[in-house]
């Protein structure tokens, strides 16, 4: 009997600024069951990052979510409390986030950042809790943790702070794992190492996770099924498998083709335009203007999620008609 | 450190000696010191000397204590130190009092952005840095002091009669209209300041995964986004100490209040050029250790930066 | 295929603006500026009399509170308060804006030099920069004003308190300047310039002094607003000019008399708080639309 662990359903979560409202997250919904590993992809501004800090409920102002439900193992997060969400932010919900050096905080040593959280959630005096932070740091693979423990983040390299931020992230053993672009801004050779890490990990700890990405790379080597974002509503949702082999919308066929390959002969394909404006989105279908597909009805309607098998959903008007590139796998 | 020193020597002993020397200068002005002191300020000076050497001379005395003698007669040094006393209390009391209030408040405005109390705060704050300290005083005391009479309109302490009963409260009486005016315009500094800051550093990553840790909103804010915004903070409070005791002359005149920029500010009027000359070396000493604190203080709070 | 909205103007200034014209303290600021700059210019026709005139004491108005004749009173002496803040005006605003443009030159001048080149030459001017702005300024100018005052002929005049205010008040350009042309000095477009044969003179003019332009019109600004302040202080002390009209001169003339005539202490400073609001307000407001900040 596959668990839901976390179902967000039909969010909206808006950033009311001085220029307008930022539809950041606009009707997104997301089923993740318990113990996989799902992607969230999508451009800069499809609001992935937005989703993850809804579910945790700490977008920052002048943020809101507006509208939508979210459940996680079956509890309505939306009408709890701030104190009773806190209490979940740790030992049951977790993100790494992006970049390890603005992600840490720049004037407590590793140890006070790490010790703070655990002498918060779980019950230890000082000295326990540096010895978990100790033991913490080793589990992720840093050498000589004792000196990375008094260590300033600013003396340590790019891989390793990232390593001590998902140290951070799992310290209270979370249920379910944000993973927000955690290799982006790291070094291609340091990305891999850390990517094995969290696949590890997440056995270990028998952790549900969310991979945040924007590279279809990652999505096929950690994920087990893909919820494709695009300005801030679901574009696809499928088993990896299924995507990448018979795509449904002209965005995920077209992100499939910006990724180069060896095999590969013809030039790559740049999907072109640019990432829209969320104050004032696109009528209609939200990816038309850069859709090559894109016929009259794109612009006047917006098109619903429809089933197009079992567990893969597409939000496209063609989607029948159209016959889209995918990619052995 | 030494540099700005040598740079605040230079100019002043340049400025002194722009009549040719120190005495032609004196004469110039309102005074007319008895031929004793002129004597005793031409050994001072060693006028018999190129300029240089003149210069030198008076650096060494300088560095040993040796100020001179003011027109009036008295030795510099002896009446530089309680003047300085008298200034210290009033500037120190109102920076404290300006830190104390303005980093809780500067706090409060940042979490509650746009909303009618922090327009509020921020706009007394914008009354605040715009406004001639000094002018301020005046105000209060044509309000506090002439028309109502619950304080005193001058100097630190009284002659006659004691305000409030005892000497202790009667200082304490003549101290707060002058502390109220220079502890509004640090507060106006530092809450803007604190307020900008906190904003800047609240919209950090690192704040953001310190609320996903389930950390505390208390912990939060003080902890984690107060302690990276304190630093600029404590630079700027440095320099206005340094721009409050530059700007003591004004002060200090509107309230008689009997410190080193009220002599300053009759010392220049009447050319009296060893006092004036002495008191502003002790200022910009009083300014240089404030600094000195200062970078300790910043390299204390913020690990990235090391001292040199 | 479908239409792309029409593209508006995207260059940095053009945003700016826009910005600037969003944000309603700023315009409040601009506002009030530029009614004291008309004042300040059409002074010798809005003012009813001439500047440090006697007048009213002939006409047996001498030491009169605020009357319709007399909207801010008069001095004991017989001077107007209402004619004279409107002089005050243009002599503060002349000031405040001739130090600022004085002081703008040289800190460009010696941060860009500061920040842009290596070696002895550098060093000193960094040296300089620091000196000057630890050092208690306002002490120093009025020591020189004094001294001034007593030693030139023709008494100090504005341009010599100017020339004073300017002497002193360069360093925080300066470093400024200094650390901006650092940090772009290291970045690509200027390694490309120099891998295309520019001279150091053609990139520190053609390619950084553009780039450095938006903190220092906010600095800028806000110095003028300091140097009114200065001024002010400086006047009051006594240690202005004794025969030009300036606010500060006002307030020193009103302290002598604050028992009696209260009006010639509040209304000329009411007058520098407002004007020196305006430019803070106003160079809060360039600095909020020239950095953008918004979450997009």
């Amino acid at each position: 009997m596959v668990e839901k662990l976390l179902e967000i359903s039909n969010l909206r979560t808006y950033f009311f600024t001085e220029a307008g409202v930022v539809k950041a997250v606009d009707g997104i919904s997301v089923e993740v069951n318990k113990g996989k590993t799902i992607g969230l992809v999508g451009e800069s501004g499809s609001g992935k990052s937005v989703t993850a800090q809804s579910v945790l409920r700490i977008v920052p102002r002048p943020g809101r979510i507006v509208d939508g439900s979210i459940r996680f193992a079956g509890e309505d997060l939306l009408s709890k409390s701030e104190n009773e969400m806190r209490k979940l932010r740790g030992p049951q919900m977790a993100i790494v986030f992006q970049d390890p050096t603005t992600s840490l905080n720049p004037v407590y040593t590793v140890e006070k950042q790490l010790t703070d959280i655990l002498m918060l959630h779980k019950d230890l005096t000082k000295a326990e809790a540096s010895k978990t932070a100790l033991s913490l740091l080793q589990h992720v693979g840093i050498q000589e943790p004792e000196k990375r423990l008094k260590a300033y983040p600013h003396e340590l390299s790019g891989g390793m702070k990232q390593r001590i931020a998902i140290a951070r992230a799992l310290s209270c053993e979370p249920t379910l794992l944000f993973a927000d672009e955690p290799t982006t801004n790291l070094d291609v050779t340091i990305q891999a190492q850390v990517l094995e890490l969290l696949k590890q990990l997440q056995k270990e700890y028998g952790m549900t996770m969310v991979m945040i990405t924007h590279d279809m790379g990652i999505v096929a080597d950690m994920t087990e099924r893909v919820t494709v974002l695009y300005a801030g509503k679901v574009m696809e949702v499928a088993d990896t498998h299924t995507l990448f082999t018979s795509p449904k919308h002209p965005y995920t066929e077209a992100l499939l083709k910006a990724v180069p390959s060896v095999k590969q002969t013809r030039a790559l394909e740049v999907i072109p335009g640019n990432i829209p404006n969320l104050i004032e989105p696109p009528t209609g279908c939200v990816f038309h203007p850069r859709c090559k597909y894109a016929k009259e009805i794109c612009v006047k309607s917006e098109p619903a999620l429809e089933k197009v098998e079992n567990g893969h959903d597409v939000a496209c008007h063609f989607w029948r008609d159209l016959k889209l590139e995918g990619r052995g796998r | 450190m030494i540099p700005v020193f040598l740079g605040v020597a230079i100019l002043t002993f340049g400025v002194g000696n722009a009549a040719g020397n120190p005495i032609d200068l004196i004469r110039a002005g309102l005074k007319y010191p008895s031929p004793a002191v002129l004597e005793a300020l031409t050994r001072y000076y060693h006028l018999d000397r190129p300029v240089w050497e003149r210069f030198l001379y008076w650096l060494w005395d300088l560095l040993h204590g040796n100020l001179g003698v003011s027109i009036s007669g008295r030795p510099v040094l002896s009446q530089i130190g309680p003047w300085t006393i008298t200034t210290l209390e009033l500037q120190i009391l109102s920076l404290l009092l300006a830190v104390v209030i303005g980093i809780p408040v500067g706090v409060y405005s940042s979490k509650h952005q746009y909303s009618k109390m922090d327009y509020a705060i921020t706009t007394t704050a914008i009354f605040g840095y715009s406004m001639p300290t000094f002018w301020l005083g005046i105000m209060l005391i044509v309000v506090f002091s002439l028309d109502l009479g619950w304080l005193p309109s001058s100097g630190a302490a009284s002659v006659s009669y004691l305000w409030w009963g005892n000497p202790f409260l009667d200082w304490l009486a003549h101290l707060i209209l002058p502390t109220l005016v220079l502890t509004y315009v640090g507060l106006a500094t530092i809450v803007r300041l604190v307020r900008a800051n906190m904003l800047e550093v609240m919209r950090q990553d690192y704040i953001l995964a310190a609320r996903a840790s389930g950390l505390s909103e208390r912990t939060v804010t003080y902890r984690y986004a107060l302690r990276n915004a304190i630093s600029p903070v404590v630079t700027i409070i440095g320099l206005g100490f340094g721009a409050a005791l530059g700007g003591a002359p004004a002060l200090e005149t509107t309230f008689s209040w009997p410190g080193l920029g009220y002599a300053f500010t009759q010392a220049a009027l009447t050319l009296d050029i060893p006092l004036v000359e002495g008191i502003t070396i002790i200022i910009t000493l009083m300014v240089l250790i404030a600094n000195l604190i200062t970078d300790l203080a910043y390299a204390f709070l913020d690990p990235r930066v090391t001292i040199e | 295929m479908p239409e792309e909205r029409g593209k508006r103007g995207a260059s940095q200034w053009a945003v700016a603006w826009r910005r600037f014209k969003r944000n309603k303290s700023a315009l409040i600021g601009s506002a009030i500026v530029v009614f004291f700059v008309a004042v300040a210019l059409l002074a010798p026709y809005i003012a009813p009399y001439p500047a440090r005139s006697y007048l009213p004491l002939y006409e047996g108005d001498a030491g009169s509170p605020p009357s319709f004749k007399h909207p801010f009173g008069v001095e004991d002496s017989g001077i107007d308060v209402f004619s004279e803040t409107i002089h005050g005006t243009t002599n503060d605003l002349y000031v405040g804006l001739a130090a600022t443009l004085i002081t703008t030159l040289i800190g460009v001048a010696v941060g860009a030099v500061a920040g842009y080149f290596k070696g002895a030459i550098s060093d000193v001017l960094l040296g300089l920069t620091q000196v000057f702005f630890v050092i208690p300024v306002l002490l120093l100018i009025l020591l020189f004003a004094r001294v001034f005052s007593v030693l030139v002929f023709r008494g100090l005049g504005l341009t010599l308190i100017v020339l004073i205010l300017s002497f002193f008040g360069w360093s925080s350009i300066a470093f400024i300047v200094r650390g901006e042309t650092l940090r772009l000095k290291e970045m690509e477009f200027i390694q490309a310039a120099r891998a295309l044969g520019a001279s150091s003179y053609r990139i520190l003019f053609r390619h950084i002094v553009p780039n450095i332009l938006s903190p220092v019109i906010v600095v800028a600004t806000l110095n003028i607003a300091g140097f009114i302040l200065t001024e002010v202080v400086v006047s009051f002390l006594g240690f202005g000019d004794a025969n030009t009209s300036t606010w500060g001169l006002l307030l020193n003339e009103g302290f002598s008399f604050i028992r009696t005539d209260w009006w010639v202490s509040l209304f000329p400073g009411i007058a520098v708080v407002v004007c020196v609001l305006g430019f803070n307000v106003m160079g809060d407001g360039l600095s909020d639309a020239l950095n953008p900040r918004l979450r997009e």
